[in-house]
């Protein structure tokens, strides 16, 4: 019973601190299984999957009651983060683990140096502002913005040209205020974005919300929303490749979706009334000596 | 189709969409939870359990018999269906405004899934 209580209360922490932090679930997840409950690392993957999942599906559907995420864009791109998933899926199980355990300690680093870099001046340190805030659930910075009077605040100026070289289908795809451009950035990117996601279990937000704001002439908000929607997908496709390979436990994987899904609802309402800036440097010196600690197990030291 | 119906379309299937995930994770959650309070209430060790082979026609038969497992592989799978549930919702409702070009999208969606399936299971044989 304590062994269920702790996976359960290890899933409200990371839940928690994930949405305060606005990382997703995948990136602490996968840590704390592999190096505090000392379980494979595919395991930890998976059961990662399930919870990314979770908090995917409680948050597209409240950012698209809102109008926030773009479900046309979402579709058409998912369709290209699924079959990176599916490719990755199996990459996964060919790859052998120190090689994964090497690929995750780099990504905790790049996360760490990313927070160290975009750091906020004040508490009002907002998930949105990090890529990955994917997997939280609602942002509760969203909560005062009527979505559809979102369209410009944060779109990136897009060329004339390359709004005008769009395919009608490409800008049909756009929304009030924004025009979708450069697809082909977004296809590429969001294959890269579902192998991540199936290698490491994690949401691949990290890839996506820039690329699509940054490439594609999304609004950040209507990104980071679309983002998270089109997890859900990315992370089935991969996932059920673990379910049927008996890589996920229901026996921690319950406790563990359970606790992210409770954690990332009550840090999503909090976040608020906490000052996350101290919360962001103590957690980038956790994501460091993690990052060091999976190199080194990576290294088999 | 024009702007105009593009835009009314995504808004009535979004808000369709939204209602669904939102029920789903509370009732996949839900489930979950009843197999975690079970597990918990036995006093076995979840660390110490080995993963018991996924089979999906055992879970009714795990859930009459009132096992913990029967409920979490339910729940689980649910989450897992969820965002299927979202791809078939959003494929039917551009089909129905006869935009073919995104109901196609969302079946492509549904055969990756349906390849990663299939993959697993060549793997698995």
């Amino acid at each position: 019973m304590i062994a269920g209580l702790v996976l359960l209360g290890g899933g409200v922490a990371v839940g928690l601190f994930g949405s305060l932090l606005g990382l997703g679930g995948g990136i602490l997840l996968v840590p704390l299984l592999t190096l505090g409950f000392g379980r494979p690392l595919r395991e930890a993957v998976a059961i990662s999957l399930v919870s990314v999942i979770v908090t995917s599906s409680a948050g597209a559907g409240v950012y698209l009651r809102k109008h926030v995420a773009n479900l046309r864009l979402g579709m058409v791109l998912e369709l290209f983060t699924a079959c990176g998933a599916l490719v990755g899926g199996l990459i996964a199980f060919a790859l052998p683990v120190p090689v994964l355990e090497g690929l995750f300690a780099v990504l905790l680093g790049y996360v760490a140096f990313n927070m160290l870099r975009r750091r906020p001046p004040a508490s009002a340190a907002t998930a949105v502002a990090q890529q990955p805030a994917d997997e939280m659930l609602a942002p509760p910075a969203d909560e005062s913005v009527e979505p559809v009077a979102v369209p410009a605040v944060g779109a990136v100026e897009v060329p004339q040209a390359a709004a005008s070289s769009s395919s009608p289908f490409v800008r049909s795809l756009s929304g009030p205020g924004y025009t979708v451009t450069r697809m082909p950035f977004g296809v590429v990117g969001a294959v890269f974005a579902g192998v991540v996601s199936a290698l490491l279990g994690v949401g691949g937000g990290i890839v996506k919300v820039p690329l699509m704001n940054l490439a594609m002439g999304v609004p950040l908000k209507v990104a980071t929303a679309t983002s998270n929607m089109m997890i859900g997908i990315t992370a089935t496709s991969s996932a059920v490749i673990y379910l049927l390979r008996d890589e996920i436990n229901p026996y921690i994987a319950g406790p563990v979706a359970l606790g992210v899904f409770a954690g990332a609802s009550v840090g999503a309402r909090v976040i608020n009334r906490v000052d996350t800036r101290l919360l962001q440097n103590l957690f980038i010196a956790v994501l460091i000596v993690t990052a060091a600690q999976m190199a080194a197990k990576a290294l088999g030291l | 189709m024009d702007g105009a119906r593009v835009n009314e379309t995504a808004y009535r299937l979004e808000s369709r969409v939204s209602r669904l995930l939102v029920i789903g994770t509370y009732l996949a959650i839900g489930i979950v939870l009843v197999g975690v309070v079970m597990l918990l209430a036995s006093g076995a060790d979840p660390l110490a359990l080995a993963t018991p082979p996924f089979d999906l026609r055992q879970i009714p038969a795990d859930i009459a018999a009132g096992k913990p497992e029967g409920f979490l592989w339910l729940g689980l799978v649910a989450v897992l269906a969820l965002p299927l549930g979202r791809v078939i919702v959003a494929g039917l409702g551009f089909l129905a405004a006869r935009d073919t070009r995104l109901a196609l999208v969302s079946l492509a969606v549904l055969l990756v899934v349906t390849a990663s399936v299939l993959a697993a299971l060549c793997l698995e044989g």
